[in-house]
């Protein structure tokens, strides 16, 4: 048994990764939900985020500090987003072997970008430096400083989306082509644009969540696979019925990691995650939050 | 029931057999090691990707732990021979066996599911199966692997001598078993029933088809050959990495697959050549290869998404058109005496309309006209018999479809279909100074003349059909208007082999004689797209106008069928015949065939004669 303060830091740690696993989760589950497909270049897409903060922002490249990196990161990522599914995803629209074709697009893609990453800033790992140092305490609670950024900006942002979803008539109109693409459409939304959108904002929160990766953990071209993984089982195992699954469901892995870690060491935990995930697949296709609905 | 000629019996026995010999001889000319290594590679990549085929393409089951099968291969290869001290031929095997397992094991949690889920469970395992390899780096050397593996040799000597042409005739063997093993399986139960299940899955459980055993099955074919193959990889390379199970090797496969063709088979075979030497022809380019390989998969899925195998079926159809064109010119200038003469001396002349150039014989005279339109893949000198026989009663008018006998080719799209041709008779008659006539429509010219007499452009004094099932509801109709024996299949079937072309002409007309060669002649210069096209326009028919004029009894109507014709359900059309208020009458000619006034001219002349000019 652990004792208290054990646990605590091991309770810590799980849920700030559970912070930046659902900043990972939410876009691609956004595009699963409302397109209809999956992103197999998310992760490529966390790694180009991380990089162009890390281009505008570090004082190695344009150095103009960390926030406008990020901002910068978020904006630009909104955009290839969008270029992105004009290009490999349109083409493919109400095909019926929709869901394979961009799989492979996707794959493509993602191989793409990350080796035009590798074109542009080689091989060699870089991080991101931060605004802040240092920890911060409350009583057992003990996490770094940068992980605190972390947490605000990703609550923040996530609070921000909610209400961005559930209020304003733009994410209404996506949450709508979601749940019924031709009854949004015969409703007069312009269907085409809202996947962009869509499209976009994921891509945006990838870079955002690229953003905060590569200034706790050391970058590379390839970065981006294992947050592809995670962001995986984040969104099987919490399903896609709301868009707040994914969110409890990120804590869910994350804590799961964290405890696992601790009990079955470093190496064995990637395994329990696949193994829970291929559970719930089987015996819930649908996720643990999830009620059975339409087949993607 | 499909028609499923044995494979030396089809089209691709010479290009394999040449390719195969090409092959086999190639390594006398490539003495260069690295080339050779290439084509180790190219050959492997062939079998994991046309294995891969079965599975994705065939049976659209989407397993993404293609790449885990390989690898399982691999590492069984690499355990059994490094702490077991298997020889490595077992291990060979015991690597296919590996592969089967965990194929089996994969199937059972996809049995319930579709689609993406599919996609993502499979992800899973392979990643799981990744992390486990990793992590027990105490057997399996973790992230670096396991190095110096024991190839391949015989008694002493090791197949990495001479240029390692001991593993190159290896991996030339497991291909072609390989391929040997996909092509007889594609075409056994099991691959009908996984094509069936991809294609209609509730039908094809509707008709008996256990789709979990399938399922099953399917995955562990594809995973055999892939795990032999791993096997091979690693007695070759001699080191078992984990990076086979990254989406590097995955996606190389997957390229391999897509640009060369889904669910064709000899397309990923294609293209593994294709892609593993362009893959090396930019190996300096470093990270530009990925992109430029990358951009290829795209573009090929985006523009051409057929791949390879697609181009090559458009260029053959493109040679066998100009072909068939070119030979229909040819006969058109040569043969015209000779086939006057065989149409008792009608004069042959030629017009043209909307659809390309027709050739038209004309008895002539000031007699009834009888317009008589032949079947697929056919020509107007089937006829010759009543041209002999009843030309004195009638003015006989018979004219080559398009894309058939010495009439030209025309446009697939708007012309190979029965709507267009009953336009051609329309025209026909027109040049012929004709506005009313007799007709008769011998199977696919039954159906021109039913729309003939349906679009009411030209007064029908009397009809009759042979060979031919009135239709009310297509398809359904026509599944049971016809028995489905083998050479129906063949009547929509673009590119005939030699066998084909006497197989169809022979059940079509007759078996190859002194009067029937002609027949026989004719056929392999039918446009094979005027077969493919007609079975696709079925649907632009309007079939229920069809029968409508039949109830109608506007003209009198006759279907004059051989009662051994081996292609029509004859209790279809005795059912219809003796339907109440049917007004007309069914012949059945004795012992006739598919074509009754070809072989029992007499009763079937007699019988036109009855029908038309009154007994």
């Amino acid at each position: 048994m652990m004792d208290a303060s054990t646990f605590v830091s091991v309770l810590t740690g799980g849920l700030v990764l559970g912070v930046l696993y659902s900043l990972m989760a939410f876009g691609l589950a956004l595009v699963w939900t409302t397109l209809g497909i999956f992103n197999f270049a998310h992760g490529a897409f966390i790694v180009m985020g991380a990089y162009i903060a890390w281009q505008v922002g570090n004082p190695d490249g344009f150095g103009l500090g960390f926030w406008a990196g990020a901002i910068v990161a978020v904006l630009g990522m909104f955009v290839l987003g969008v270029v992105f599914q004009f290009l490999l995803i349109k083409p493919f629209e109400r095909k019926p072997n929709i869901v394979l074709l961009t799989v492979i697009t996707t794959l493509a893609g993602a191989t793409i970008l990350v080796n035009v990453i590798n074109v542009i800033w080689g091989p060699r790992s870089k991080q991101i430096s931060l605004p802040v140092s240092g920890d911060i305490a409350f009583g057992l609670f003990r996490i770094s400083a940068n992980e605190a950024v972390m947490v605000v900006v990703v609550a923040a942002a996530l609070a921000g989306l909610g209400w961005f979803l559930l209020r304003s008539p733009l994410g209404r109109s996506m949450r709508a082509v979601a749940q019924n693409r031709e009854a949004a459409q015969l409703m007069g939304l312009n269907v085409p644009l809202l996947y962009a959108a869509t499209f976009g904002l994921a891509a945006s929160l990838a870079g955002l969540a690229g953003v905060f990766i590569g200034s706790i953990r050391f970058m590379t071209p390839n970065l981006g696979d294992d947050p592809l993984q995670k962001a995986l089982v984040v969104v099987i195992l919490g399903g896609v019925a709301r868009f707040t699954s994914p969110i409890y469901a990120a804590f869910l892995v994350g804590l799961i990691e964290a405890f696992a870690t601790y009990y079955v060491g470093l190496y064995w935990t990637p395994a329990v995650l696949f193994i829970l995930m291929i559970a719930v697949l089987v015996a819930k296709p649908e996720g643990l939050f999830g009620r059975r609905q339409r087949s993607v | 029931m499909r028609y499923d000629p044995p494979f030396h019996r089809t089209n691709g026995l010479w290009p394999t057999l040449i390719l195969i010999a090409l092959a086999a001889v190639a390594p006398f000319v490539i003495s260069d090691s690295y080339t050779r290594h290439l084509l180790i590679l190219a050959f492997m990549y062939a079998i994991v990707a046309s294995s891969w085929d079965f599975s994705l393409g065939f049976g659209g089951l989407f397993n993404f732990a293609h790449g885990a099968l390989f690898a399982v291969g691999l590492y069984t290869y690499a355990l059994t021979t490094k702490f077991l001290a298997v020889s490595p031929w077992l291990a060979l095997v015991l690597a296919g066996a590996a592969a089967i397992i965990l194929a089996v094991a994969i199937a059972l949690p996809v049995l319930r599911l579709d689609g993406i889920y599919v996609i993502l469970v499979t992800i899973a395992v392979s990643q799981l199966l990744y992390q486990i390899t990793v992590s027990q780096s105490d057997f399996t050397g973790g992230t670096s692997g396991v190095v110096s593996l024991p190839g391949l040799k015989i008694g002493k000597y090791p197949f990495i001598r001479d240029g390692k042409i001991g593993y190159y005739y290896t991996a030339l063997a497991l291909l072609v078993i390989s391929t040997a093993f996909l092509y007889a399986i594609t075409r056994s139960r099991l691959g009908r029933a996984a094509v069936a299940l991809r294609d209609n899955k509730f039908f094809a459980i509707a008709r008996g088809v256990s789709e979990a055993r399938t399922r099953v099955l399917t995955l562990a074919a594809s995973a055999l050959f892939t795990g032999i193959a791993g096997g091979f990889y690693g007695s070759y390379v001699r080191v078992a990495s984990p990076d086979v199970y990254g989406t590097g090797f995955l996606t190389t496969i997957l390229s391999i697959l897509l640009v060369g063709g889904a669910a064709t088979l000899w397309g990923p075979i294609a293209a593994a050549f294709l892609i593993t030497f362009l893959s090396e022809l930019l190996v300096d380019l470093g990270p530009w290869r990925e992109i430029i390989m990358g951009l290829i998969i795209i573009l090929v899925v985006v523009f051409y998404p057929g791949g390879l195998w697609a181009f090559i079926q458009e260029l053959r159809e493109k040679v066998d058109g100009v072909r068939t064109g070119v030979t229909a010119t040819y006969r058109r200038k040569r043969g015209k005496t000779a086939r006057e003469a065989m149409m008792s001396g009608a004069k042959e002349s030629y017009i043209r309309t909307l659809h390309g150039l027709t050739a038209i014989s004309d008895s002539g005279g000031n007699l009834p006209a009888l317009l008589l339109i032949h079947g697929n893949s056919a020509c107007k000198e089937a006829f010759y018999k009543q041209y002999a026989a009843l030309k004195d009663r009638f003015r006989l008018i018979a004219f080559d479809l398009p894309g058939h006998g010495v009439s030209s080719n025309a446009d697939p799209e708007t012309t190979y279909n029965a709507v267009a041709y009953a336009e051609v008779a329309e025209s026909v008659l027109a040049d012929r100074g004709v506005s009313q006539a007799y007709v008769f429509g011998w199977s696919l010219g039954g159906y021109v003349a039913l729309e003939l007499a349906a679009r009411e452009n030209v007064k029908i004094l009397g009809l009759a059909i042979a060979g031919t099932s009135p239709l009310t509801v297509v398809p359904d109709d026509f599944a049971d208007g016809y028995d489905a024996s083998s050479h129906l299949i063949l009547s929509g079937k673009q590119f005939f082999t030699a066998q084909e072309s006497y197989d169809y002409a022979s059940s079509a007309t007759a078996p190859k004689s002194a009067e029937s060669a002609f027949m026989h002649r004719n056929l392999p210069r039918t446009d094979g797209r005027a077969r493919a096209y007609m079975m696709t326009k079925l649907a632009i028919v309007n079939w229920p106008r069809q029968m409508r004029r039949l109830w109608e009894n506007a003209f009198p109507f006759a279907i004059v069928n051989g009662d051994n014709d081996p292609f029509l359900n004859h209790d279809y059309i005795r059912r219809l015949s003796s339907a109440e208020d049917w007004p007309h009458v069914l012949i059945e000619i004795e012992d006739g065939k598919h074509a009754p006034f070809f072989n029992k001219p007499d009763e079937f002349n007699k019988a036109i004669v009855s029908l038309f000019a009154g007994a």
